[in-house]
């Protein structure tokens, strides 16, 4: 098992650092970190100064692995915008994407795993058809219009209809000044069930399908035949084996999550990685652009490993090939 | 009983029991708790300000200004109404109004002080605090604008209660120095540090009625009374700026009661949810601002070169129809036709550009005079098609919709357009001081009432390489009879003939067609009706000029 981790572990070294070049070659050729400066009319000596001190006059090469030695020592940069440090603006925003995701992932994968499992023991059921036409919808649905949708409905309809002090749910931000942990689940509602909705759709189609594959196995046949109890024959040796393919695909999804969440952090107004992402593209702010898709590029193939992993522990076939 | 009857119950019984914990009575006191009658307002940003160094670079934005900047930072002059025109009044940081004068040629201001004003620790402002400002803002880094501050020779604080400012040479603007979208700083708090470190992510000091309880970064700035404030003390206890950056999501936010005002952008969808009604709340619309959205033409490229096709353009536009397009809803018709704002219309003519009007008889004959001839569809000269590029910031829905509008325009007067759409930082930093772009659709904005063009159309702001591409003349405008009219504007302090010289340069302006003015871009105010004390909206600092004086009924 080890010899996997330390063998996957190492194949992403040079794919993370052939990203983070590319990365850094695109951002310097589309923005200038010194535009700000004539922006403001300052001088021209002052934008000199300040293109010797980024090291924009010398060859790419150089000034990436100028970048790359400071990046690996924690120095990501000053914001051009804000002129806060990269990393404190990264941790924040990451702080408040993994909440969204953190809780977004675990009652997906319950829904997801849960509507898999039925409907594929129950398949062509009532409830079947029913889960399936609901994923569908789910697919089609468009996470922004879906979001404000269930504002207008699960919040502001509700104020309204039933002249309530406060909407039951919130939908700005993840908490209001002060509030509890209560205050903080009512914040939580709406976007979750807006990043659910897509996620649970995908995966539930993956489980059900697994599933099937799985429950007409001879060994599944087998295990019946000789009495073991229904239950212990589901999740022991059907649901461990149908996950295998829905965790690899769980792990690249939530990879992506982490730099993925712009529409749904936009509309309940989160200040996370999606957001940070928007603000600083739209201002041209190079240095964090960088070091956000660097850093989303890290989350990727992270996840993209702890796939391999988990595919390893759930499989020990891997393990050994 | 059965299994899954006991399972529903179950339920059945939880979900009463959550509905009970979340759903609030209307007596709860939910909202109570987050917008306490009496006192607790919160009201929604469009835009969370870069940073809170109101004079560095990453200032200059205008939610800054409202929510921090201008309830903080002490200045010399409000901006008021009389009658319709807005004016500079003294401030109460002022023991009276200051006096100007030129004897001798040399342009002194003296600003005598209010003694009662003091610091929010206590501390007298003074003289010093006149001197600071100025140092820093003439002689540090990265500052957003010199403006004014760079004609200052000496600011003598030899007597604590009186600034004596004395200008190298002439400067008409002087009422916009030392306040404005700047403001004056504490000298005491601020003088041997590193000015911007101390005050870009926000500050606990204030000269002003309120003072910033705390700045939680992407989600809310949260303002409290200054207790030290020598003016009539505000009376609400918390104002909340919540960043709302999606528009629609802000409105429904007013509806919910998560906010209980805002201040939005006159964009498509915020036209759209103010037509569509909001209930139990008051609105008003704004055109006469500061703001001018325009179709700035590069008069230094083909084939904008010639004034005659510049011309032709503009009588290829039907501004009355995409005025009415975009703000039509709103009450808001008629096109600018000045290059100066709304706000400036005592210096400015107010018709210069009115000739300018849907003619495609006129843009033949143009064109055909200046050698072009119409084949396919498009004029051509010289084998060279009028085939023109616009530049604009990127997911702005307002300007997208103009630009299409634009296309469509003029196309059927002969002319290709084509979109290409920047980020701001590299519009205004890389774009339009390099030059190459033909055509840009994007807003002056004054926010001061002294006329500065200038600054945009001398022929010494012509950004170059020489002065490493740092004057705003994006334009690249060279009329020999409009400097020396413009010059006077910014330096004659005999305000009918700055006023003459202002409306003279206009009509050059106009005449030259080297900018086209297309809309005023009026100001939004919405705000629930429980919100007192709003009254109407300030071309400068918005609708919160007043923000002391509201409360939550």
């Amino acid at each position: 098992m080890l010899n996997l981790v330390g063998r996957r572990a190492l194949y992403s070294v040079p794919v993370i650092l052939i990203a983070s070049f590319l990365t850094f070659a695109f951002v310097r050729a589309t923005f200038d970190p010194t535009a700000k400066l004539r922006q403001s009319r300052e001088s021209a000596s002052a934008i000199r100064a300040e293109r010797v001190r980024l090291g924009l006059n010398k060859p790419l090469v150089d000034q990436y692995g100028s970048w790359l030695g400071r990046f690996l020592r924690g120095d990501w940069g000053t914001s051009e915008r804000t002129h806060e440090a990269v990393t404190a603006q990264i941790g924040r925003a990451l702080g408040n994407t993994t909440q969204l995701v953190v809780w977004g992932v675990l009652v997906a994968a319950v829904i997801a795993v849960g509507i898999g499992v039925y409907s594929a023991l129950r398949q062509y059921s009532l409830l079947d058809y029913t889960f399936t036409g609901l994923t569908f919808l789910g697919l089609a649905l468009p996470p922004f219009w879906f979001g404000l949708i269930a504002i207008e409905f699960l919040a502001v309809g509700p104020k309204q209809w039933f002249h309530l002090s406060d909407p039951p749910l919130f939908f700005i931000g993840l908490h209001s000044g002060g509030g509890g942990i209560l205050d903080y689940a009512r914040h939580l509602v709406l976007p979750v069930m807006t990043l659910t909705v897509q996620i649970v759709a995908g995966w539930s189609r993956y489980q059900r399908s697994s599933m099937l594959d799985v429950m007409s196995s001879g060994y599944i046949r087998t295990a019946r035949a000789k009495g073991v109890p229904r239950r212990r024959v589901v999740l022991r040796h059907g649901l461990r084996n149908a996950l295998v393919p829905l965790v690899t695909v769980m792990a690249l999804d939530i990879g992506a999550l982490f730099g993925g969440l712009i529409i749904t952090e936009k509309i309940f107004s989160v200040p996370g990685m999606g957001k940070l992402f928007i603000d600083s593209l739209l201002a041209g702010d190079a240095t964090t652009l960088t070091a956000w898709l660097v850093v989303t590029a890290a989350f990727i193939v992270a996840f993209n490993l702890l796939a391999d992993v988990a595919y390893g522990w759930l499989d020990p076939r891997v393990r050994v090939a | 009983m059965h299994r899954w009857l006991r399972r529903a119950a179950g339920l059945g019984l939880s979900g009463c029991a959550l509905a009970a914990v979340l759903i609030p009575g209307p007596a709860a006191s939910g909202l109570a708790r987050r917008v306490a009658s009496g006192g607790e307002i919160v009201v929604g940003a469009e835009q969370e300000p870069d940073c809170a160094d109101w004079i560095a670079s990453c200032a200059g934005s205008s939610w800054g200004v409202f929510t921090m900047q201008e309830q903080t930072m002490p200045r010399v002059f409000d901006v008021v109404a009389r009658g319709r025109q807005w004016v500079y009044t003294p401030s109460l940081l002022m023991a009276g109004p200051p006096v100007l004068s030129t004897d001798g040629g040399t342009q002194v201001v003296r600003y005598p002080l209010n003694p009662r004003a003091v610091w929010s620790d206590g501390a007298p402002i003074t003289s010093t605090d006149f001197r600071y400002t100025w140092d820093q803002i003439a002689h540090g880094t990265d500052i957003f604008d010199r403006t004014g501050y760079d004609r200052i020779a000496s600011v003598d604080d030899s007597d604590p209660h009186t600034a004596v400012v004395t200008f190298r040479t002439s400067f008409a603007g002087w009422r916009q120095l030392f306040g404005g979208v700047y403001g004056i700083y504490p000298s005491h708090l601020l003088q041997g540090r590193d000015r911007d470190n101390a005050m870009k992510d926000g500050y606990s000091w204030s000269g002003g009625p309120f003072k910033v309880q705390a700045w939680d970064k992407g989600v809310d700035v949260v303002l409290v009374p200054n207790p030290a404030y020598w003016g009539p003390r505000p009376k609400a206890s918390k104002i909340t700026f919540k960043f709302l950056t999606d528009t629609a999501a802000e409105f429904q936010a007013f509806q919910g009661g998560e906010i209980n005002a805002a201040y939005p952008a006159p964009e498509p969808d915020a036209v759209r949810s103010i037509k569509a009604g909001l209930t139990d709340a008051s609105s008003l619309v704004n055109a006469d601002t500061g703001n001018i959205e325009g179709l700035w033409m590069n008069n230094a490229v083909f084939p904008l070169d010639s004034v005659a096709v510049r011309q032709a353009i503009a009588y290829s536009i039907d501004r009355n129809a995409i005025v009415r397009l975009l703000f039509g809803p709103l009450g808001v018709s008629g096109p600018s036709n000045s290059l100066n704002p709304p706000i400036l219309a005592p210096y400015s003519d107010q018709h210069a550009f009115a000739g300018y009007h849907l003619d495609l008889a006129k843009v033949r004959q143009l064109m055909t005079g200046d050698g072009w001839q119409r084949v396919g569809g498009l004029w051509q000269k010289n084998g060279r098609t009028a085939q023109l590029t616009i530049v604009s910031t990127a997911a702005d829905k307002r300007r997208e919709l103009t630009e299409q509008v634009l296309q469509a325009q003029l196309r059927r007067a002969g002319f290709a357009l084509t979109v290409q759409n920047r980020d701001a930082n590299t519009l205004f930093g890389q774009i339009l001081p390099a030059g190459s772009y033909q055509l840009g659709l994007y807003a002056g904005v004054a926010t001061d009432l002294d006329p500065g063009l200038c600054t945009v159309f001398c022929s010494s702001n012509i950004p170059t390489a020489a002065n490493g591409h740092s004057g705003s003349n994006y334009t690249r405008t060279s009329i020999p009879a409009l400097d020396p009219l413009l010059q006077q504007v910014d330096t004659d302090n005999n305000d009918a003939t700055r006023v003459q010289a202002s409306k003279a340069a206009d009509r050059i302006l106009a005449a030259q067609q080297v900018a086209l003015p297309i809309d005023p871009l009026p100001n939004i105010a919405i705000w629930s009706k429980r919100v007192s004390g709003v009254r109407g909206d300030n071309p400068v600092y918005g609708m919160f000029w007043n923000l002391s004086q509201w409360q939550l009924q």
